[in-house]
Parts: structure tokens; sequence; C-alpha cells
């Protein structure tokens, strides 16, 4: 089977669960700049970030899902192009390029978690560990875009991201 | 979409610019009708004929040729060039853009021209063809040889229509219209051509531009810590060559920032339709002066700018300018004059629209105003709040509302784009000779002015057109109103005060002992004041957008990128004010004029 660029996943590590995006919606990868925060945000929106000239804003991932972060851990931020427009994801550290075939990849198991199932588009193992192939557009849209908007909640939020 | 379309496209883009340009002639040639605006406007109706069929939209080369037999018929002196002339052929030059529109929309659309081109044969049957022959004659012998340079199908096409469209005798004029336009190009047209193309144009997208632009940015901040770093350094070559690259990357900005700078002038032209059709449906003599029409604008200051123009326009023609007789009983000429005026004043461009007419009476629109119930009876307004009151929605000195005026929303649409565009408007006016509007901008939206303000650790921005003023902590006097908050006394104004930090949702209430209070006055609602622990400084500021993530949060504009290098948020201080008490605005939030009063 020969393999083309969309087969190819990014995976990266969240505490200690491991986690993939496609490839092709990674611009790249970057250590963590200055972030400035922003009023008004929930908790797992960490600020903005200047890249080049462009102002993307950064999303603590882990925070998002309810993982606990690994302080020992280095830190990295992915820059994912997303429909919305580029956005930086906060990962604990950046893994490898991974290329699982097609029948390798199974749906996700039924468990109950933070996570909403949609936005697992599948699961893969790869040397005794699982790695969730993790759809961003599904788990930032919906609620969650709007969550932050919402003054109550952003109000309630910001004085601990001042801290 | 295939090339086919492509090439459509393109040619429904160039019909637009060519539109533009004939309407502009024809208004010209009202003034001073003459053969080289005849010539101009034939050629370009001729343009447009070719290309128009050659990609396929013979409905609409079909009646270019008709208008251009019309044409013919006015440059050989056969049809009186009198206002209804000129009247029917705007009229025409309108119908051809809606043509135009339609056809972006559906290339087969077909749209009716019957009745403009009756009109045109009634005008044309008035005056009897006579000879034509010797015009005739030497012109189509030139025109064989050349006529390869264009598409040879149109030129059969063209022919073959010509019994259905035109009435008996008119066959030996169909030569010219095919030949005579380009029968000389080599020799006419071409320099023509090149004159009003000396400067040649490529078409680029605004996301291009825009990314251009970012790039640029982050170069003057790289260059700037390259320069703080060279400080440390010992080699004069080296700090020789940021010099350079310092002037170099200035340059580059200036350049790339002028990039999306266009000139006024297709705003003023549609100002100059709109002032001969309001005042001819009105009955009155204006003459539109216009200076500084090569003044450029940020395209989207230009765009937001045109009906606020045409709002003032249509109000000085309606309102402001006499009929005849009144301005002769007045002792002034019966024509009246508007200007229209754009230049750069002390990096700001301002556009004055300035009529001779009678005037604003103050005493007048209060009364109106009360009538309207927009004030109380009993209010004392200066001057300047009366003329003011013209931008009060739903304020109109008309009681009836006619196609010209009357429902009071035109000039609050002035007020609230302007205002969007983080530009002033400015009446002066004198009784009985002339009202003058003057709109002053900022050179582009991309940039701002920005005051940069420290809250604990953080730096926000504000931008520097809101600030009025700003009250050191050492020189606040203060009066806390018991369930009300606390008040600034400024000069005998009592002046709403807020903490950027209590705005911001930080639990915090620090101390006034040290700080600054900056005046806020959005032209839109009441003054307040803003207490920041420090103001860190003045720069200009690119704005950039926030995510989509952010977007939707109000009280923040935007970001930018401060001079270290690091991204602040811009502030929005009047919606941070209502985010957090939103009944408190809601009273105010009026039109100054109106709010003054106490409304």
């Amino acid at each position: 089977m020969t393999t083309t660029l969309d087969q190819r996943y990014l995976t990266f590590s969240l505490g200690p669960e491991g986690y993939a995006i496609p490839l092709l919606s990674v611009r790249e990868v970057i250590a963590v700049p200055e972030i400035t925060p922003m009023p008004f945000t929930p908790a797992h929106f960490l600020g903005l970030m200047n890249l080049r000239g462009q102002v993307i804003s950064v999303i603590d991932l882990r925070n998002k899902l309810g993982i606990k972060p690994l302080t020992a851990t280095e830190n990295a931020i992915i820059i994912c192009e997303l429909q919305s427009g580029h956005l930086g994801i906060l990962v604990d550290s950046v893994d490898a390029v991974l290329t699982p075939t097609a029948d390798a990849i199974s749906s996700p198991p039924e468990v109950k978690g933070s996570l909403n199932r949609e936005c697992i588009a599948g699961v893969f193992r790869h040397e005794e560990k699982l790695i969730l192939l993790i759809d961003l557009e599904k788990t930032l849209s919906g609620d969650d875009r709007k969550a932050m908007s919402k003054p109550a909640v952003a109000q309630t939020q910001s004085p601990n991201k001042v801290a | 979409m295939d090339e086919f379309d492509e090439i459509k496209i393109c040619f429904l883009d160039e019909a637009e610019q060519l539109l533009s340009a004939t309407e502009q002639c024809f208004l010209d040639l009202e003034h001073k009708p003459g053969t080289d605006i005849l010539e101009k406007i034939f050629r370009l109706a001729h343009n447009l004929k070719g290309s128009s069929k050659a990609v396929g939209f013979d409905g609409l080369g079909a009646f270019t040729h008709n208008l251009e037999t019309f044409l013919l018929r006015i440059k050989e002196g056969k049809v009186v060039l009198g206002p209804e002339v000129v009247d029917l052929l705007l009229r025409c030059n309108d119908h051809l853009k809606f043509f135009v529109a339609e056809l972006r929309a559906n290339f087969a659309a077909q749209v009716n021209s019957e009745q403009l081109l009756d009109e045109i044969r009634q005008h044309m049957e008035e005056k009897q063809p006579d000879k034509v022959s010797e015009v005739v004659a030497p012109v189509v012998v030139t025109a064989s040889p050349v006529v390869e340079t264009q598409p040879a199908e149109i030129l059969p096409e063209m022919r073959t229509e010509e019994p259905s469209d035109q009435g008996e005798g008119e066959a030996s004029h169909e030569e010219i219209f095919v030949s005579q336009p380009s029968s000389q190009p080599s020799a006419v047209v071409a320099p023509a051509q090149a004159q009003a193309q000396a400067d040649e144009t490529i078409r680029v997208s605004l996301t291009r531009l825009e990314r251009l632009l970012n790039h640029v940015g982050e170069m003057v901040i790289l260059h700037s810590v390259l320069k703080e770093q060279s400080n440390t350094n010992t080699s004069s070559f080296l700090k020789k060559t940021i010099h350079q690259l310092g002037k170099v990357t200035r340059e580059v900005q200036d350049i790339s920032m002028g990039l999306r700078m266009l000139p006024l002038k297709p705003t003023f032209m549609k100002l100059q339709r709109i002032v001969r059709d309001t005042s001819r449906a009105l009955g009155k003599e204006i003459a539109l002066e216009m200076i500084g029409d090569d003044t450029e604008l940020d395209k989207t200051v230009i765009e937001k700018l045109s009906d606020p123009l045409v709002h003032i326009v249509r109000n000085a023609i309606d309102h402001g300018v006499e009929g005849p007789e009144e301005r002769v009983a007045a002792g002034k000429s019966a024509k009246g004059t508007i200007k229209l005026k754009a230049y750069h004043h002390v990096g700001q461009v301002v556009i004055e629209v300035a009529d001779d007419g009678r005037g604003l009476d103050a005493r007048k629109l209060v009364a109106s105003a009360v009538k309207k119930g927009l004030i109380r009876p009993d209010a004392k307004l200066t001057d300047d709040e009366a003329y003011n009151l013209i931008f009060a929605p739903g304020f109109s000195t008309k009681d009836a509302v006619t196609d010209v005026s009357g429902r009071g929303v035109g000039m609050d649409v002035v007020r609230t784009n302007v205002d969007q565009l983080r530009g002033q408007t400015q009446i002066e006016t004198k009784l009985g000779q002339g009202t003058c509007f003057r709109i002053t901008l900022p050179l582009t939206l991309a940039i701002i002015d920005a005051m940069i303000v420290r809250l604990a650790k953080e730096r926000f921005v504000i931008p520097l057109h809101h600030i009025y003023e700003s009250v050191q902590a050492s020189e606040m006097k203060m009066q806390i109103i018991s369930g009300r908050g606390e008040v600034l006394l400024l000069r005998g104004e009592n002046i709403p005060f807020h903490r950027l930090s209590t705005l911001l949702g930080r639990s915090t209430a620090g101390g006034l002992e040290s700080g600054t209070a900056l005046v806020i006055r959005a032209s839109q609602g009441n003054a307040m004041a803003v207490f920041v622990d420090e103001v860190v400084g003045q720069s200009q500021a690119v704005i950039k957008p926030l995510g989509k993530e952010v977007k939707q949060i109000k009280g923040f504009s935007g970001s930018a990128i401060l001079g270290d290098g690091l991204p602040s948020v811009i502030l929005d201080i009047p919606e941070l004010v209502k985010r957090l008490y939103p009944n408190l605005l809601t009273n105010g939030s009026g039109n100054r004029a109106a709010r003054s009063i106490g409304a």
C-alpha cells in the first residue's frame, strides 16, 4: 500500500495520553512564546501570540479536555490550520509523524469521558499505546465557541487566569 | 468555472470601468460639448460593443450598437445635444450598468431595452438624414485594411442585425460604426489610451496584500529588536548596516501601506451624477466644483464614505441651495454652487461639501426638533448643538417625505458611518451664505494612533481618537454617589468614573493613589473616565483582527502588536462599560446634541 500525505498523522501527548491530528492540518510546531492573556475568555483560552506578524489565539488542549498537565515535560505549540483560521494548541510534547494503515484505525471505544464521542474520529495502537485521532474542529466548535463569548462564564474565569 | 467564463467575468469588470468612464464623459458633454469628448465616448462605446460580442453577450452588444448609432448622429450634428439628450444618454448608461450587473449574476440574462431604443429612435427621426454619403466614403476605404485587428467574426454579426434594429436610409451608416473607430486605432485611439493608462496597473487580491502587510509589520519589529541589540555591539559596520536597514524598512512600510489607497475620483464622479439628476428633479440650477479628487484614502474608508457623501450632497441640493427665484431675490446668481474638496491636513484627510445656499437656521432646527419630539420644548441649545441636530435619527425639517429627502435617515447615516471610520463631522454655516460639511478621516483603518496603558502587569491599547484628555491621580476630584458609583468632577462636568480593573472583571479594586484617568468621549454616548495604573506611551499600531474564537467578545475591537513584539488587545471602552452595566448607557447613547440637553 502506498502512503499518501493524507494518511500521515502528527502524534502528541497531553499528560499521559496520546493524541493525533492529520499532518495536513498542521502548519508548524513552535516553542512556547510569550502569550498575552485576554480578559473574558474561558480558562483553556491561554491568550494571543505573535506569529511573524499574525496574531493567533492559543488554546490549552489539556485544560479543555480536563487532562492534568505533567509539569516535567517540555511544552510545544502546534499551529493548526482550521476552517476558521489559524489556531495555536498547547501540548505537552510533540512525538512523531505516524502512518497507520487504514485497517489499523478502529472506531473509538465506548468509554465515558469528558470528550464527546464525535470529537474522536478513531483510535489506533502504536507501541502498546492507544492513540486517539482527535477532530479539532468538532472539539472546539459548538457550545464551546459560544461559551467563549458568554460574559457570565468569562467573568468568573478571568481572575484566575490573571493570577 | 471554465476558461471562457473567466473571460466573461473579466469582460464584465472591464465593462463596469468603461461605463463609469462614459458616464463621466456624458456629464462633461453637457457642460462643454466638444468633438474630442464625443470621440472618446464613441471609442468607449465601440470597445464595449466589440468585446461584448466577442464574449457572446449579444444582447448587450446589440443595445450598444444602437447607442453608437445615436452617438454618431450627435457627432455629425444631426441630433441637437440638449439636456434631454444627455438625460437619455445617461439613462442608457444606467441601463447598460444594470445590464452588466444582471449578466454578472447570470450569463444568460436578457434585459428588455425596447423602451430606451424607442426613445433613441424618436430622437433620431426628428432629424432627416442627409449628406450621409459624403461622410461615409472616405472612411470606408481606410477601414478595410485595419478591420483585421478586430476579432473577425464580429463584423458579419454586426451587419446582419442592422436591418432589424434600424429604420430605412440608415444602412450606409453601419460601415462607419464598424470601421471608423477601428480604422484609427493606430493614429488616434492608441495615443489617447496610452495617456489614460500611462501608469499600468494590475489587480491584486486584498488577502495577498494583507499578507504582505503582516510580514512588513514583522520586519519593522525585527528591525527595532536588531537596533536595540546593536547598542551593545561595538561594530560600526553592523551599526551602519542596521541604520540603513531601518531606512529601507520604513520605505517598504510606507509603500506597502500605500497599496491599499485609492483615489477619491470615482466617488466624486458618482456625486456629479447625483447633483445633476437631483437638481434637475427639483428644478434648481447647480454647478458642482471638485477639487482634490486625486486625494487617496484606504479602500475600506472609501467604501464606507460613499453613502455619507451622497446624503450630504443630496441634503445640500434639497435644503441648502435655494431655487433660482429665491436666489435672485437674495441677490445671488441664479445658479447655485456645490464645492467638493478633499485634501490632507496633519495626517488626516479632510473632505468638505460646501454649498452657497441659505445656510442653517438654528431656531428653525430647534423648532423642528421640538415638533418631532427629539428635544424638550424648554431646551436651551447653543447654535452648534442646534446644527448637530440634523444628524439625529428621525430628524427632518420636512413635513412631507419626498423622493429626495424627508425621512430623517440620511444625515444619521453620515454620523454613524463617519463614526465607524473613526472620523469626525463638523458643520460650518452662515445664514443666507451657505453651509459647509467637513468630514475629517484617518488615512487608513489599518493603523491607529494608540495609547498604551498598563493595568497591573498587563498592557492594553486604547484608540487615541477616543481619548479627550488625561487626568493624573493627584489632580482628580472624586465624588462618590452611593449606589451609583464614582464620579470625576472636571471643570464643572460630572463624568462617570470606571476602573479598568472592574471593567475587565478583575476582583482587585486598588486605590486611586497613583495612576491616570482617561476621559473618553465617543461621539455616540456619554463622556466617561477610565482609570488605569499607568499610561505607558503612545504609538501607531497596526490593527490585527482577532481569531474567530474570540471575535464575538464585546469590548475588544482587535489586537495590535506592541513595540516589543507582544500582542495586546485593543479596548473599546464604551463597549466594556456597556457590558458591565447593560442599563447604564441605554438612555444616553443617542445623539450628543440631544443628550447634552438631558434627554
